[in-house]
């Protein structure tokens, strides 16, 4: 508690202005009395979700005609001041307290690669202030309402981040506004609803960033919301109906309510606009369109219901958008780039931990040794010479890092960095689709790689099995399995400035891990899906399904054990276990090579592509 | 030092994480973020050989789970190995020891009884505590019932807060001593036989870089 404080004092020692103090000290205070460690809204936050939220059902549409959220300009006009229309139910969070960081920078960049990043000097010239002004909390939570402090980041690394990523956000902005012009998409106001077409350019801009204010709409122009909503006009409303409905009749036909009622108030704990103040006994609204969200798609889609992860999903969408357009992107996610993810089994995530493993495999071979633990029980390899490495058994008994990588794709990157950078992943995801999130996770292990080649190469345990028995092989990989997660899990938390992935990663073409696209991505997602398919229908038939997951201390079995491991094998099971994988190990995936030499870009592709459709 | 695999196991918000976090860090969070996947946190703690009265250094690594039955089908790959697991459930919802009763019979019938020390820990006691009027919840389930289950099962039993700290730590001091009085004549004998300090998961003198790094979430 009394760190919490100190930490808070001395990380602006120099502040001026006695408004300020003041509402510092205020903040102290509330902290020192809510007793559980986390600071509270300072008195000074406008809050514009006190007052009742109107429109519980949105029985009427949130958005006006034009797709703008009805009352944004009042608000725009208005900062800070109390009263909204029942509009607030539209407006998202980046809106209301939107660092206004707007670029007053005459348009000296015309004739200038738009891109290059070597502008520093003139923008200092034309440096505004954060949003210390708008966001009169500013000092604790970042333009999102997040706290900027968390278990890795201090205030003061993330001020000093801040000071030069604002900058950053400004001149990107800026250019945005440029391309925008030069699209044909004036800007009258701070909230386009359109977007240039599709372009190598557009990609890159997106990469960069796009602007906080204009990424609820961004998202949904991109993820192609708009389309989904026409298609499914009303049906939001209904499921809101129907949920009042059984709330009212008190059945116990709505099964996922109340694991949805659990999660409520453990999302985004930490974000402003999901805290209650101490004196409210009401839900927050946030907290309220979050169930509402919730709730409604579990009854849309009962395949999923509601799974844990999803309520951050939902709750980031939510500090973007309105609620109706929240719950359009949540059925877009979880179908289109999460297909399956969510689902009862789970199985979605299994397939594209697959996936993963396969492009780890494939771009980035050095790691794969460190993820990969060796697997001396590997008798059917030894025994009929197929190649340990070209055994895909690790599909069907995924490695323990996965563990941590499942969590990366169910809830699309949300708490695994910090938030920036989940934002600048989702731009990319809305733009590029799902493989920009397998795309992501090769770049982070990518940047792992001094970490994880530091760790002594795995152990291989044959020679230990005959001594300690089977047990003493595992030790060994499993003290490498650990510090791999550990390194692998912490990783992406401390990266603060989302430029390092990018600039380091994604935006070098010398790493192969680029070449990956949506076309492999889709294919490697059939592929596994129909080989874990094979497996268990296989393992089925050889009887050795059924032991699923017995005893699996003796052996390196990896993962969500479809396939049998028990204590003692018998020969039986290890026959099957051999043709089964030898049937399987026949069936490699192939990644599509770039020419040697050649530079395999988009339009030779494209050329490719056409090529194709003609023969075939 | 030893070093033991311990999983949590329990309900969705039964407080997994919220123990692990007040025996690790020593802190609380009355709302923490759902556990999605896994996270990983180890801590040491020391405990006396009864025999030789000397101090043993015991190094937990924590695996924390998600609590919804859907992760379930991802359990194996948490207690693969584990030498401990701790099996929570809420004191304040009945529903929740029945799910935790499941989790004991899974690990039952799939690690095996000799392998794994279960602890069966009630959570939230301070809501029951009947100090603050206005937050005390009734407890729904009885010490005594619970109690008799886990020595039915053969497990060591627990209750505690993770909010006040209460009795956290001495579930994995019960665990550790557990643990080292199952495996210290194994280590012995393997040591005499090898002179290699490991047996079974217990493992002996990791390099020290490891921690280094051993703490984070």
């Amino acid at each position: 508690m009394m760190d919490v404080e100190r930490s808070r004092y001395s990380v602006h020692p120099d502040s001026s202005g006695s408004g300020l103090r003041h509402s510092r000290r205020e903040t102290a205070l509330l902290i020192a009395t809510t007793g559980n460690g986390y600071p509270k809204k300072s008195p000074s936050m406008p809050n514009f979700h006190e007052k009742p939220f109107k429109n519980p059902n949105v029985s009427e549409p949130v958005l006006a005609a034009n797709g703008f959220p009805v009352g944004r300009e009042y608000v725009a006009e208005n900062f800070g001041v109390q009263s909204l229309t029942d509009g607030d139910a539209s407006l998202s969070v980046i809106e209301m307290y939107g660092d206004e960081v707007e670029s007053r920078r005459p348009e000296l960049e015309e004739g200038r690669d738009e891109d290059a990043e070597s502008d520093e000097v003139d923008l200092h010239t034309s440096a505004i202030p954060p949003s210390s002004t708008i966001v009169p909390n500013s000092e604790y939570f970042d333009r999102y309402g997040f706290k900027k402090q968390s278990n890795v980041i201090t205030e003061q690394d993330y001020d000093e981040w801040w000071k030069d990523y604002s900058q950053y956000s400004v001149r990107r902005k800026h250019k945005w506004k440029i391309l925008m012009e030069k699209s044909g998409l004036p800007m009258d106001n701070d909230s386009p609803n359109r977007f240039p077409s599709r372009s190598e350019k557009l990609k890159r801009y997106v990469r960069k960033g796009i602007p906080a204010e204009w990424r609820g709409n961004a998202w949904w122009y991109f993820a192609r919301g708009q389309e989904k909503l026409n298609k499914n006009k009303g049906i939001y409303d209904k499921l809101l109906s129907k949920m009042d409905e059984l709330l009212k009749a008190k059945t116990r036909l709505l099964p996922d309510l109340d694991i949805i009622e659990r999660d409520l108030n453990r999302t985004f704990p930490d974000n402003i606009h999901f805290q209650k103040e101490t004196f409210q006994t009401d839900d927050p609204p946030m907290i309220k369109s979050l169930r509402r969200v919730l709730v409604a798609f579990s009854l849309y889609n009962p395949k999923i219901g509601y799974c844990q992860s999803m309520n951050f999903l939902a709750g980031l969408l939510l500090l973007f958008m309105d609620e109706e357009r929240a719950f359009w992107m949540l059925v877009i996610i979880t179908s289109r780039y999460l297909p399956g993810v969510h689902n009862v089994n789970l199985e979605g995530v299994n397939v594209d931990q697959g996936v993963l493993m396969l492009c780890i495999k494939e771009y980035l071979p050095e790691i794969w040794h460190h993820i990969m633990p060796p697997n001396p029980s590997k008798n059917y390899s030894l025994n009929n010479g197929t190649s340990l490495l070209s055994s895909n058994d690790f599909l069907y008994k995924l490695p323990p890092i996965t563990l941590c990588t499942a969590s990366w794709f169910m809830s699309c990157f949300v708490g695994v960095l910090p938030i920036e950078g989940t934002l600048r992943i989702w731009d990319c995801l809305f733009y590029e689709e799902s493989h920009f999130l397998f795309k992501i996770s090769l770049a982070i292990f990518k940047l792992c790689e001094p970490e994880l080649i530091k760790l002594k190469p795995p152990k291989n345990g044959i020679g230990k099995n005959n001594i300690l028995g089977q047990r003493g092989s595992q030790i060994s990989n499993g003290e490498n399995e650990m510090e791999v997660f550990q390194i692998v899990q912490a990783f992406p938390k401390q990266l603060i400035n989302p430029n390092e992935l990018f600039d380091r990663v994604i935006f070098k073409r010398r790493f192969s891990l680029n070449k990956l696209d949506q076309d492999e991505v889709d294919r490697c997602r059939k592929y596994v899906s129909s080989q874990r398919l094979k497996y268990k229908h296989y393992s089925e038939i050889m009887g050795t399904g059924h032991r699923n997951n017995s005893n699996n201390n003796n052996n390196n079995s990896n993962g969500i054990g479809i396939v049998s491991s028990s204590s003692k094998p018998t020969d039986g099971d290890k026959m099957a276990g051999d043709i089964i994988n030898d049937a399987l190990s026949s069936e490699v995936y192939g990644f599509k090579k770039g020419l040697g030499g050649v530079h395999w870009n988009n339009s030779i592709k494209a050329k490719v592509r056409q090529m194709r459709k003609k023969k075939g | 030092m030893l070093q033991f695999k311990l999983v949590l196991l329990g309900d969705s918000s039964v407080g997994k994480s919220s123990i692990v976090h007040r025996f690790v860090k020593d802190s609380f969070d009355e709302f923490r973020e759902s556990t999605i996947g896994a996270a990983f946190l180890s801590q040491t703690i020391k405990i006396e050989d009864k025999g030789s009265q000397q101090e043993v250094v015991i190094k937990f690594e924590i695996w924390d789970t998600a609590g919804q039955e859907r992760y379930k089908s991802l359990a194996p790959m948490y207690y693969r190995n584990a030498n401990a697991a701790l099996v929570v459930y809420d004191v304040t919802q009945q529903d929740s020891l029945a799910k935790a009763q499941g989790w004991v019979n899974e690990l039952k019938t799939k690690v095996g009884e000799d392998d794994l020390v279960i602890c069966l820990v009630g959570n939230k006691l301070d809501l029951c505590s009947g100090e603050e009027e206005n937050s005390s919840k009734p407890k729904a389930v009885e010490s005594s019932e619970a109690e008799g289950y886990a020595s039915e099962q053969g497990l060591l039993f627990h209750e505690v807060s993770a909010k006040t700290g209460e009795g956290v730590r001495q579930v994995f001091q019960s665990i550790g001593e557990k643990l080292y009085e199952s495996k210290k004549h194994e280590l012995a004998a393997s040591k005499g036989r090898h002179g290699v300090g490991e047996t079974g998961n217990v493992q002996l003198q990791r390099p020290s870089t490891n921690d280094a790094t051993s703490c984070c979430s």
